[in-house]
């Protein structure tokens, strides 16, 4: 039988289990059963894959999953247009430039040296201040750059700050808050839209704030 | 492995070519979308692969100017690899089309190289088959081309689709009083669906709230010519609507009447969040979306200004489809195979194998030697 449910990329990780509980609330119930990467829920609502959190805006980009839970952070460095639906109130963030503690008081000098996995953000985010910028792109661990005298600044998003704390580093500046989007790839929304605004509507408000620094670079002139 | 061997396993990214049976699925396909062309009164055009790129730059705005191909010729002059049919026809056509010539009715079927990202899947070499109508204005103008499309699409064995239907120039009658970077913003914003990002650029722009509010819920309206209706209504009582976007809220109205009376309206709908991702778009534009598919497979409008930019002066319409995409996205692609394997002739020479199969290919079938 060929499945009507909507398609959905599901981030492996932290936004997995809030994500599955605002569903539940809303009376959608989806759960993988061990190791397994597809599930679909009782309603047939929803056919959910888990992905990588970095690889979800691929699936959604090429249509494999229509619809995506993703935070800002992964959307804005992937670089591809997304309808933003809806923002979670879940998930929030922050992206941050931080140092070690003992250089927190200096100024910030005219120019940067930041280790960040968010290169384009960070790029990004300088150039448009007028600030030059060079960056040193890193996978993980990105608290040890500072230590080890990689560079001494470096951008991540930060939650509670225990991490930056237990290594002697402190958020320097706040660039941005991060939320958790519900976003569509928009050629499936267009052509699934009235099954796509029910379920919009089911998982909560509609307005949608949408940060305006270029994350998804304009289609249209 | 030498390094022989490596360098020819490699291929450059987003290139593509089909072979045999695939190959001749799409020369079958192609064949069969010319002959409806042909049967509308279109003739076929062929454009230049390359072109000065001095020609077209005004056209290119940011992200458009990083996908295309330039290169220098032996004079040093920059020339840009086809990137857009619609540009390189204006070009010619400026050139070629007189008064008396119009209206021309056009068809190509070509290839356009843009480049995409490199962990893209899609190619970078695009086949694409599209119409032109050059110098007749107007809705009868709008609903010939978007016919046409239609008719091509339901003659193939496709997935279920439907044509999205709306107009950039409501957008710019709507947005006509607020800056050009802000136009630009808003419109950006209209097509990304974002609606309240929409509402605050409005409001900054000295829109009063309810108008703010009531062109976001216009903007985003995807619906049926009732639906439009409905919209239009609230907005002309509560005064929202100036004079220049009712006109153009008029307009797109009679296209959706026309389908209705047509019986045609079923495959399309009216979604004022198209509004031509191409900046020469002028009035009407639609894009055909298609279960399954991970974008448009079929998109066009009215660029009634475009071939001023390139000398001659005549209002157009016109629409593409992405050939490679609706090729994969057939349900049935075994009725453009072969029709049946050729015979091998036999003989114990070659000259008695030759004329048997000229016999047997005199016959209608296929055969080899």
């Amino acid at each position: 039988m060929i499945s009507n449910a909507l398609t959905i990329a599901l981030p492996k990780g932290r936004l997995l289990d809030r994500f599955q509980e605002h569903l539940a609330a809303c009376g959608i119930r989806i759960a993988f059963e061990d190791r397994k990467l597809i599930a679909e829920d009782d309603s047939n609502t929803l056919r959910a894959f888990l992905v990588k959190n970095t690889d979800l805006p691929v699936y959604v980009h090429h249509g494999i999953a229509g619809l995506g839970v993703c935070g800002r952070d992964v959307l804005y460095e992937s670089g591809y247009d997304f309808f933003r639906l809806l923002k979670f109130t879940f998930g929030s963030t922050r992206m941050c430039l931080a140092t070690k503690r003992e250089q927190a008081d200096r100024a910030v000098p005219g120019h940067l040296t930041v280790a960040t996995k968010y290169t384009r953000f960070a790029r990004d985010y300088f150039q448009t201040r007028g600030i030059p910028v060079e960056i040193i792109r890193l996978n993980g661990s990105v608290e040890l750059a500072p230590l080890l005298g990689l560079a001494p600044y470096i951008v991540d998003l930060v939650e509670t700050g225990s991490t930056l704390k237990a290594n002697n580093l402190t958020v320097v500046e706040e660039l941005e808050k991060i939320g958790v989007y519900l976003i569509a790839n928009p050629a499936y929304y267009k052509f699934n839209y009235r099954r796509v605004d029910t379920l919009v509507s089911l998982l909560g408000q509609r307005d949608v704030e949408i940060e305006d620094t270029g994350a998804t670079v304009g289609k249209i002139d | 492995m030498t390094k022989r061997a490596r360098s020819l396993l490699q291929i450059p990214q987003g290139t593509e070519g089909f072979y045999l049976e695939e190959a001749y699925r799409h020369r079958k396909l192609t064949a069969q979308i010319e002959h409806t062309m042909y049967n509308w009164g279109y003739l076929p055009v062929q454009t230049p692969v390359f072109d000065f790129f001095d020609v077209y730059e005004p056209f290119f705005t940011g992200s458009d100017e990083r996908r295309i191909y330039r290169l220098i010729d032996r004079e040093g002059d920059l020339l840009l690899l086809r990137s857009d049919i619609t540009l390189f026809l204006a070009r010619q056509m400026g050139m070629v089309l007189t008064d008396e010539d119009l209206p021309t009715r056009v068809c190509y079927f070509d290839t356009i190289l843009r480049h995409q990202d490199a962990e893209d899947i899609s190619k970078n070499e695009f086949f694409q088959a599209g119409a032109e109508l050059i110098g007749l204005p107007g809705v009868d103008g709008d609903l010939e081309i978007i016919l046409l499309m239609q008719e091509v699409l339901s003659q193939l064995p496709l997935p279920a689709h439907r044509c999205h239907i709306g107009s950039r120039a409501i957008a710019d009658a709507a947005l006509s009083s607020l800056p050009a970077a802000e136009q630009t913003r808003a419109r950006r914003l209209i097509a990304m669906r974002d609606r309240a990002g929409l509402k605050r650029s409005l409001r900054a722009g000295s829109f009063e709230v309810r108008r703010a509010d009531y062109l976001c819920d216009l903007f985003g309206l995807i619906g049926e010519r009732n639906d439009l209706e409905r919209v239009r209504a609230a907005g002309a009582k509560q005064s929202f609507i100036d004079e220049p976007t009712e006109r153009e809220l008029e307009r797109l109205s009679l296209i959706f009447w026309q389908l209705g009376e047509l019986g045609l309206a079923e495959g399309t709908r009216v979604d004022l969040s198209e509004i031509g991702a191409q900046p020469y778009y002028t009035g009407t534009v639609f894009q055909v979306y298609m279960d399954g598919q991970d974008s448009s497979v079929a998109s066009g409008g009215r660029y009634d200004k475009l071939l001023d930019a390139f000398g001659f002066s005549a209002p157009s319409v016109g629409f593409s489809t992405m050939l490679r995409r609706i090729e994969n996205a057939l349900t049935e692609p075994s009725i453009y195979n072969p029709s049946r394997e050729p015979e091998t002739v036999s003989g114990q020479t070659f000259v008695d194998r030759y004329r048997s199969a000229t016999a047997i290919r005199a016959s209608g079938r296929s055969a080899i030697l």
